[in-house]
C-alpha cells in the first residue's frame, strides 16, 4: 500500500526530472553517448535503489532529440545493431542552463517547508 | 503476469503491455528494449540470460513499467511537436473549408510525394526486383548468403526511410528505429528468421507496389495541374489575342473555346472551372496521400508475432 503510494510519487516527481538529468549527463560528458551507455553512468550513480528505471529514458532521449535539444548520429557495431549517439545542442545547453535554475529555486523552496528552516 | 526469464520472454510481455498502442510506437520500444537487453546480457558474460533477466525490472524496469513510459511520454512529445494546422472543420462554412485546402501545408507536401513517387518507386521496384533474381542466382554460391542478408537489411532501411518521408508530410506517426535484427546468431538462422518474418514480404510487396502507385499518383497530379492551369490561363490567352500574341485554344469535339466573339465570357468560366479543379486536385492529393500512408503502416509496420 504505502510503497505504491512511493512509487507514485516518485514518478511524478521524475516526469521532468528525467528530462533535465539526461541532459546533464550529455552536458558534462567529453565523447557522445548512446543508451545503453548513458543507462549504465546512471546506474552506476544510483547507489541501492534506483531513482527511475533505465527503460524510461529511451522514449525521453528520442524526445529531447525531437525537440532539438539533442543531436545524434547512428553508427555501426560491430556487436549488433547500429547504436544511436547523442550529443548536447547549444540549445539543450541553454535549456540545461534554465531548467537548473529552476530545479535549485524549486529545490530551495521545498526544503525551506520540509527542512523546517522556514519555522 | 510472471518474471520474464528470457529476452524473447520480455519482449512478449512488453507487447502484451503496449497492447492497443500505436505499431509504430511498439515497434521503437521493442527496438529500445532488445538493444539495452542485449547489450546487458553481452556486458555480463559470465551470467546466464535468465541470471540477467531476474534483475532487468530493478534496472530497465518492469514491461509494464516501460510501457507506460513510453505511452506517456508519447503524448507529451505529441502536444509539443504538433504542428498548428489551421482547424477547418466545425465553424468553418462549407466554402472556407473547401478552400481552406490551400492554406493547409500537408495538401503542397502530399502533391510534392505524388510527383515524388514515380522517382522513388521507379528506385524500389528496380531494387527489390534485382536483389530477388541475384538472391536467386546467387543462392548456389557462398556469396548468396551475406547477399541476401545485406539485401533485406537495405530493404529495412528503405522502409524506415520511407516511414519518416510519410510522417513528414502527413503527420502519420512512423517507426524512429528499424527492426531490430535479432540476436547475433548464424547466418543461417538470420536467413531464416528474415524469412518467417512476415514483415520482410510486406515490405518488399509495397516497393513493388510503389512502381505502379508512383505512376498513378504521378499521372493524376501532373493532368491535374496542367488542365487547371491552363484553363486558370485562359483570360490571359484572350488578352494576349489583343496585342496579336499567339493564343491557345481548347477543344471540345468540334466546338472551340478561347477564340471568336465569345471568348472574353467563355475564359472567365474556363477560369472558375480551373479554379474548381486545381482545389479538387488539392484535396485529392491530401486525401490519397493519407490513405497512402495508411498502406505503408499496414505494410512497413506490421506489429510482428
Amino acid at each position: 500500500m504505502d510503497d505504491t503510494q512511493d512509487r507514485k510519487f516518485q514518478k511524478d516527481l521524475n516526469a521532468g526530472l528525467v528530462a533535465l538529468v539526461l541532459l546533464g549527463v550529455l552536458d558534462r560528458s567529453t565523447e557522445d553517448l548512446y543508451g545503453y551507455e548513458i543507462a549504465k553512468r546512471l546506474q552506476r550513480a544510483n547507489e541501492g535503489e534506483a531513482l527511475f528505471k533505465e527503460g524510461t529514458i529511451y522514449p525521453v532521449l528520442r524526445a529531447l532529440a525531437a525537440q532539438g535539444l539533442l543531436t545524434s548520429r547512428v553508427v555501426p557495431s560491430y556487436a549488433g545493431p547500429p547504436r544511436r549517439y547523442y550529443r548536447i545542442t547549444d540549445e539543450g545547453r541553454a535549456m540545461l542552463g534554465s531548467w537548473s535554475a529552476i530545479w535549485r529555486q524549486t529545490r530551495s523552496f521545498v526544503d525551506r517547508f520540509i527542512e523546517g528552516t522556514d519555522a | 503476469m510472471n518474471a520474464p526469464r528470457s529476452i524473447d520472454e520480455y519482449l512478449k510481455q512488453l507487447r502484451t503491455a503496449l497492447g492497443g498502442a500505436d505499431p509504430a510506437l511498439i515497434q521503437d520500444a521493442l527496438y529500445d528494449a532488445e538493444e539495452y537487453l542485449r547489450a546487458e546480457v553481452a556486458a555480463n558474460p559470465g551470467k546466464s540470460e535468465a541470471d540477467v533477466l531476474e534483475l532487468i525490472a530493478s534496472t530497465y524496469g518492469a514491461p509494464e513499467e516501460v510501457a507506460t513510459a513510453y505511452r506517456d511520454t508519447e503524448v507529451k512529445v505529441r502536444q509539443a511537436l504538433k504542428t498548428p494546422t489551421p482547424r477547418e472543420a466545425g465553424s468553418a462554412s462549407a466554402p472556407a473549408r473547401f478552400f481552406g485546402v490551400y492554406l493547409d501545408p500537408r495538401t503542397y507536401t502530399s502533391l510534392f510525394y505524388m510527383l515524388l513517387t514515380l522517382a522513388t518507386g521507379i528506385v524500389y521496384f528496380t531494387f527489390v526486383v534485382t536483389g530477388l533474381s541475384l538472391s536467386a542466382g546467387f543462392a548456389v554460391l557462398i556469396i548468396g548468403i551475406p547477399f541476401f542478408l545485406a539485401f533485406i537489411g537495405i530493404a529495412r532501411v528503405i522502409a524506415l526511410g520511407e516511414g519518416r518521408l510519410l510522417e513528414a508530410i502527413t503527420g502519420e506517426r512512423m517507426p524512429r528505429r528499424p527492426v531490430h535484427p535479432g540476436p547475433p546468431g548464424g547466418w543461417w538462422a538470420r536467413i531464416g528468421e528474415m524469412l518467417r518474418d512476415v514483415r520482410t514480404w510486406t515490405t518488399l510487396a509495397y516497393l513493388v507496389l510503389m512502381l505502379p502507385l508512383g505512376i498513378v499518383y504521378f499521372t493524376l497530379a501532373i493532368t491535374g495541374l496542367a488542365i487547371s492551369t491552363a484553363f486558370i490561363g485562359a483570360p490571359l490567352s484572350v488578352v494576349a489575342q489583343h496585342f496579336g500574341w499567339p493564343a491557345y485554344a481548347i477543344n471540345f469535339g468540334s466546338y472551340t473555346l478561347g477564340v471568336g466573339e465569345h471568348s472574353g465570357i467563355a475564359s472567365v468560366v474556363l477560369l472558375a472551372i480551373g479554379v474548381l479543379l486545381l482545389t479538387l486536385l488539392m484535396h485529392l492529393a491530401r486525401g490519397l496521400i493519407r490513405l497512402h500512408a495508411h498502406l505503408a503502416k499496414a505494410l512497413l509496420v506490421v506489429p510482428g508475432t
